[in-house]
């Protein structure tokens, strides 16, 4: 089994070399790199690629935070600490970022300036909660620190930037068509790093390849769960509710997608169909109009928005509409005829 | 009976990024079971690199399974394309220059990555 996946990891490896070649200037394959090469223990070379990632996109936060993991892994705690300090200037309430600042303080034996991350992690989320609970840690809503408690934080391996890198391996093998080895290796991710919602999300889209929405579903809603303003993560519900023709619970969801991301013009155009087939006229064309005012050159929102004033027999904002869109596409053959209908 | 456009929509989105396609650049949309796909057309990345012939050759036929897959979809009355550098003539699918702008737009994204 072993053997197997490290067949896998090598060819990984082996394949994004070859496109890193071809594509020098991706700071992700960069990244991915990097993290191949800390899953096979070579860590300069793990290092040099981080920093190239970080050199073509200084705002890359996976490979900013993998770069202090690997610091950490290598004993190198002072540029550890200066990166995760850094990091948590950008994002104060990160729950991960003050968990492993607390980790790094406590073995530097720097114990109260652990206690307060502790404490800090512990209120940003659940989990740590729970996490540090198990551990003894967490009592009566204060952190306990004993030399008992030390010693067991001490060992704690921080190996997110592992949960990282099978992630990475999921998407890449689902990308390829291989959901099944990609569902092992994403649940490898969400059980180092349980409180990651992105893990579940990628999980639900595997499912939602493989044509296994009961687990999309649970994916899905366990990763808003976590993070309730996850967006996406409604609009993907909806999505896999539509291709079950559930399309009550798809308009809920989108519906909710939107109020989360008011300016992505795709859902509003997407919330605008599921108005649209339930003859919801007025909303779906409201829906449509918020579209184009996000993105005036939506063309297919003009269209659908076109045929929805047809429908209503408001004939000469239909023709507005097609005229406007015949412009555009003056050989649209379906549009001209439409438009020939009505004049 | 007419299928509702929300699920053909939900359906071609499935079957999209179970493609070859770098779904990205492109823009899809479902009017009345009429199907839109426009934008850049593009092989994914994994697929896109060596030789050329082969990859438009590769192009060429991931296009035509393209169609072919929309329009099995249940409810898809039409598929109308209208891809700014790959155009349908008399039945073949043939390369098109694209512009300027849209030249500068692709090498501003890909540098974006």
């Amino acid at each position: 089994m072993r053997k197997r996946q490290n067949r896998i990891y090598n060819r990984v490896l082996h394949e994004i070399e070859n496109e890193a070649q071809i594509h020098p200037r991706y700071a992700d394959l960069q990244n991915q790199l990097a993290l191949l090469c800390m899953f096979r223990g070579e860590t300069k070379r793990a290092e040099d690629h981080f920093l190239e990632a970080l050199r073509l996109n200084p705002k890359y936060r996976d490979a900013i935070l993998n770069l202090g993991l690997l610091y950490i892994g290598t004993k190198r705690l002072k540029e550890a600490e200066e990166i995760f300090l850094s990091e948590l200037r950008r994002h104060p309430k990160d729950s991960f970022l003050h968990h492993v600042l607390g980790i790094l303080y406590i073995r530097t034996g720097r114990k109260a300036e652990a206690v307060a991350r502790i404490h800090k992690a512990v209120q940003q989320h659940s989990y740590y909660r729970d996490y540090y609970r198990t551990r003894g840690v967490w009592r009566r809503g204060l952190v306990h620190l004993d030399r008992k408690t030390e010693r067991s934080l001490k060992k704690i391996r921080l190996d997110q930037h592992y949960a990282q890198f099978h992630n990475f391996i999921g998407l890449y093998l689902a990308q390829r068509g291989k959901p099944a080895q990609a569902v092992k290796e994403l649940r490898k991710a969400a059980e180092l790093k349980p409180d990651e919602f992105t893990f579940h999300a990628n999980l639900g889209t595997v499912y939602y390849y493989q044509g296994l929405y009961p687990k999309a579903i649970l994916e899905f809603k366990k990763a808003l769960e976590i993070d309730p303003l996850y967006g996406m993560g409604y609009a993907n519900l909806s999505y896999v509710y539509g291709l079950l023709s559930r399309t009550q619970e798809a308009l809920r969801f989108m519906k909710k997608a939107v109020q989360l991301n008011p300016k992505y013009a795709d859902l509003h155009y997407n919330l605008a169909l599921l108005y649209s087939d339930r003859k919801r006229y007025k909303q779906a064309t409201l829906e449509l109009k918020k579209a184009l005012r996000i993105n005036r050159s939506y063309l297919l929102a003009r269209i659908n928005l076109g045929v929805l004033y047809e429908d209503q027999k408001r004939w000469n904002e239909a023709r507005r509409e097609y005229r406007k869109i015949l412009k555009i596409t003056p050989d649209d053959e379906h549009i001209r005829k439409r438009l020939e209908k009505i004049s | 009976m007419l299928k509702e456009d929300f699920v053909i929509q939900s359906n071609i989105r499935r079957m999209l990024i179970r493609t070859d396609v770098d779904y990205s650049r492109m823009d899809f949309g479902t009017v009345k079971g009429v199907v839109y796909v426009r934008g850049i057309f593009q092989l994914s990345r994994f697929f896109s690199a060596g030789d050329e012939e082969k990859t438009k050759e590769f192009t060429v036929n991931t296009l035509y399974s393209l169609e072919k897959k929309i329009r099995n979809i249940p409810g898809v009355t039409d598929v109308i394309f209208q891809f700014v550098n790959w155009r349908k003539e008399k039945g073949q699918w043939i390369p098109v220059e694209m512009k300027g702008k849209e030249k500068e737009d692709e090498e501003e994204a890909e540098s974006n990555l």
